[in-house]
């Protein structure tokens, strides 16, 4: 008796002095939230964008094995990206400075959103039904990623601009100037089919790779720690 | 003529030998591009396997085409990677193109194109393996635990983030033959727990890119785990000495109980006790003495020996003080009867008694009084009459309920009469005493010049077996019948015994009249009218000796209750209701007015005080019997 009243007051106690303290977070850090730490913005990003590569090279190599031969191949030899100047390799990137790799990852970004969308519309409305249930689903998700993880680099990069380590870059570049108007018709060979879906996921897949790599350097450049 | 012919056919030979010969020289086989790696993401390698060279000297060339650009390249560096391998360097590597890489291979006959191969150089990194690699041994609360650290692979540029490596170590001991594998993740450290005290531990570690392929292992650094078994050990130690104490306890407890768990665990079986049994008589195999010893002089018994031996463990003592004191001056001949006279408890137990004392203390405390006296020599002879029995169960004879009115019912006799025993010891000795002491209480009680004395023993045998028999209670009525026509039988025989020694010692200086028979009226209940209703005992009228017949009829007096001079009252139910006064005269006179064939004894006290027993009892030995028939 006594000992189940001593138990209970226990978890009483326990439950009182362990709550977990919850407050809403916000980037910008306005009164009454919590507003995450530069590190943590960073590694919610890199995470997210790694995530992202991860859907859309499942999702390519789904696509991949009903293309005999074609291995790794781009039909059209281009992505409709290709406006958007890359950096590369190392060197190329380190040159080009904190504030261009963010616009550059910015523009990545922003130029897949739209055709992502596309493509989800596009392979649900695929006659062939080459797609199952676990590729809609991802096509869905990435499309959605896409837009997170573009409003949390801008986010990621006006805080540092707050803190001042990031210096007045171009600002939100519209995609329109660097990138076709219509995207996905971009990738249309005639009628829409599925050769038109793997490449663009090929495309997709390079450039989250690039926006992923980008962001890994942006982060090491600008928080040198214990990962870098 | 003859020398350019020969000249001719030499050439002739010369051109065709090889085709005779059957050699053949083709152009190369096609090679194959076996892998392309790069280390770091900044280079990278290709390798291929040529094909048949087809007999003649090949050589091979790499082209390669970058993406969206119809230019072709040659392989810058043959031989840095080795044979049959393409080197790009950083200056050739773009990251994110996609090479279109085909591997040709020439002879002189021709040549041969392998199948192109596209490579994006961010999807073929496979790093080297980590480097300057670290294992220690380090304690956390006295326990040892292994920390591995590595740097990693000092091409891989992670510093700038150019490359996110993730690691990978396996551990195992040095006689085993599988790896424990446990991944790092981007940490350069790793503990490891649990170790074997004293064993021998291998570590190897290794990395990989996020998308990428896994390095190779990196050397195995060898650790010696040092030994606390000690530490163990003692503990042991601790436990066995405590173990070892423990079960020391325990066995000194055993042995001090032994005894008892014997007898909790295996408890004795009680062997047989024959009395007179010799166990090294039977062991020296002399069968005649075992058996002679076995055999009781006495048994079955014939005599009145011993039998108060044989009743004393179910006698049930309860003894007032009076009544001691009582029977004790009983003893003394010159005691009195006086003192005999109104005791109000029993000579008995109370509790065998068909609580006799209770029905008629109020009215008949003579009676009583009387009826002890009349006990202890009846008592006596029944008794002895009982041992004749078969069939009679001697505990239920003797046995008291305080509950029971009469628990000596069985034989229709008031159980008291064994325990008047119990405080006369001195009776039980021998058949001598008792017969001294059944004379004695006779005598006492006819020694006072109050007492009555009975008539002459020509009547005492034709009495025969007469019986008082204070039934009090309805309690086993039933019982009465079958069995007091048996007992009154024996009775009357062990009376006649008494009698008979009562006979010899008449001239002793006893009044003839002690010597008269004891007769015995049963009585078979009280009414509630305070009157003890008996039942007379038809017995061999007329005869003097021998046994006496059976009643032939069940013919009840009823005592009608106490005058005040002591006496019984007996009334005579069978016929008529008349008034017994207590003496002999007039019970011969009411013996007259019977039946022939009903002959009542009645066993009347003749003087209250003596002949009335305290447990109300009427004493055979001091009443007027007269034998009517």
């Amino acid at each position: 008796m006594t000992y189940s009243l001593l138990v209970a007051c226990g978890l009483v106690y326990m439950e009182l002095s362990m709550r977990v303290v919850t407050a809403p977070i916000c980037a910008y850090g306005q009164a009454g939230c919590h507003a995450p730490s530069l590190a943590d913005l960073f590694e919610r990003v890199i995470q997210q964008s790694s995530r992202m590569h991860g859907i859309s090279s499942d999702l390519h190599s789904e696509l991949e094995q009903y293309f005999f031969p074609r291995k790794n191949v781009l039909g059209k030899h281009k992505c409709h990206t290709y406006g958007i100047l890359t950096p590369d390799d190392k060197e190329n990137a380190q040159r080009l400075g904190r504030e261009q790799l963010t616009d550059v990852i910015l523009s990545l970004l922003a130029a897949w959103s739209d055709p992502l969308s596309q493509l989800h519309r596009s392979m649900s409305q695929d006659q062939n039904q080459n797609f199952n249930d676990h590729s809609y689903s991802k096509a869905l998700e990435i499309s959605d990623m896409v837009h997170e993880l573009r409003e949390g680099v801008a986010i990621m990069a006006e805080k540092m601009k707050l803190l001042g380590v990031l210096g007045n870059t171009m600002g939100y570049i519209s995609p329109e100037s660097l990138v076709p108007s219509s995207a996905f018709t971009f990738y249309k060979q005639g009628e829409l089919n599925s050769v038109d879906h793997h490449d663009l996921l090929y495309c997709f897949r390079r450039d989250s790779n690039k926006v992923k790599n980008y962001l890994q350097i942006l982060k090491c450049t600008i928080l040198p720690g214990l990962d870098c | 003529m003859k020398k350019a012919v020969e000249l001719v056919l030499l050439l002739l030979l010369l051109f065709f030998t090889p085709h005779i010969m059957g050699k053949r020289y083709s152009p190369p086989g096609k090679p194959t591009l076996t892998r392309c790696r790069s280390p770091e993401k900044e280079t990278f390698t290709c390798w291929w396997e040529p094909g048949s060279d087809g007999g003649l000297p090949t050589t091979h060339a790499l082209y390669y085409r970058k993406e969206s650009s119809e230019r072709v390249y040659e392989c810058p560096d043959y031989h840095t990677a080795g044979e049959n391998s393409c080197f790009f360097n950083k200056n050739d590597t773009s990251i994110w193109v996609n090479y279109n890489i085909t591997v040709v291979a020439t002879n002189t006959l021709g040549s041969a194109f392998s199948d192109p191969v596209d490579v994006d150089v961010v999807y073929i990194v496979k790093p080297n393996p980590p480097e300057k690699q670290t294992v220690t041994i380090m304690e956390d609360k006295g326990w040892p635990f292994l920390r591995v650290s590595w740097e990693p692979p000092q091409k891989a540029d992670t510093r700038s983030g150019w490359i996110t490596l993730i690691y990978e170590l396996r551990v195992k001991l040095e006689e085993e033959n599988e790896w424990e594998m446990h991944l790092a993740g981007h940490q350069k450290t790793f503990n490891i727990f649990s170790l074997r005290s004293g064993g021998k531990y291998l570590v190897e570690v290794r990395c990989k890119p996020d998308h990428g392929f896994w390095s190779e292992w990196s050397s195995t650094s060898y650790i010696k785990v040092p030994d606390y078994f000690h530490r163990e050990k003692s503990v042991w130690i601790l436990l066995t000495i405590f173990s070892a104490f423990i079960f020391l306890i325990l066995t000194w407890l055993l042995h001090m109980n032994s005894r008892s768990l014997k007898n909790c665990i295996l408890p004795p079986v009680p062997g047989p006790k024959i009395k007179g049994f010799d166990n090294q008589l039977l062991k020296n195999g002399k069968s005649d003495e075992i058996f002679s010893a076995l055999m009781v002089s006495n048994f079955p018994p014939t005599t009145s020996s011993n039998y108060e031996d044989l009743l004393v463990e179910y006698l049930e003592v309860y003894v007032p003080v009076e009544q001691e004191l009582m029977q004790e001056e009983s003893k003394d001949l010159h005691g009195g009867c006086l003192k005999c006279e109104r005791s109000t408890s029993d000579s008995d137990s109370g509790r065998g008694s068909c609580d006799s004392h209770t029905l008629l203390m109020d009215k008949c405390g003579e009676t009583k009084e009387e009826g002890r006296h009349t006990d202890r020599a009846s008592s006596r002879m029944l008794t002895e009459a009982q041992r004749h029995q078969k069939g009679w169960e001697k505990d239920t004879l003797t046995y008291a309920h305080g509950d029971m009115v009469s628990p000596d019912m069985s034989n229709g006799r008031v159980k008291t009469w064994p325990s008047v025993f119990s405080p006369l010891p001195q009776y039980s000795s021998n058949p001598l005493d008792k017969q001294s002491s059944l004379e004695m209480a006779k005598q006492h009680c006819l020694s006072t010049s109050s007492c009555l004395t009975q008539p002459g023993h020509s009547t005492k045998e034709a009495l025969g077996p007469s019986n008082w028999d204070f039934c009090l209670g309805n309690k086993q009525p039933h019982l009465l019948h079958p069995q007091t026509q048996v007992g009154r039988q024996l009775q009357a025989h062990s009376e006649v015994n008494i009698s008979n020694i009562g006979r010899k010692q008449a001239p002793a200086g006893l009044q003839s009249p002690a010597l008269r028979s004891t007769e015995y009226v049963e009585v078979q209940r009280v009414n509630e009218e305070d009157l003890v209703l008996l039942q007379p005992v038809v017995s061999g009228c007329g005869r003097i000796e021998g046994y006496p017949q059976m009643p032939k009829g069940k013919d009840y007096s009823k005592v009608k209750g106490v005058d005040s001079d002591n006496m019984l009252l007996l009334q005579r139910e069978v016929m008529e209701e008349d008034w017994w006064t207590g003496n002999c005269y007039t019970s011969s006179t009411v013996n007259t007015t019977q039946k022939p064939t009903a002959c009542i004894h009645t066993a009347m006290p003749v003087q209250g005080d003596m002949a009335l027993a305290m447990n109300g009892y009427v004493d055979t030995a001091t009443m007027c019997t007269l034998p009517t028939c």
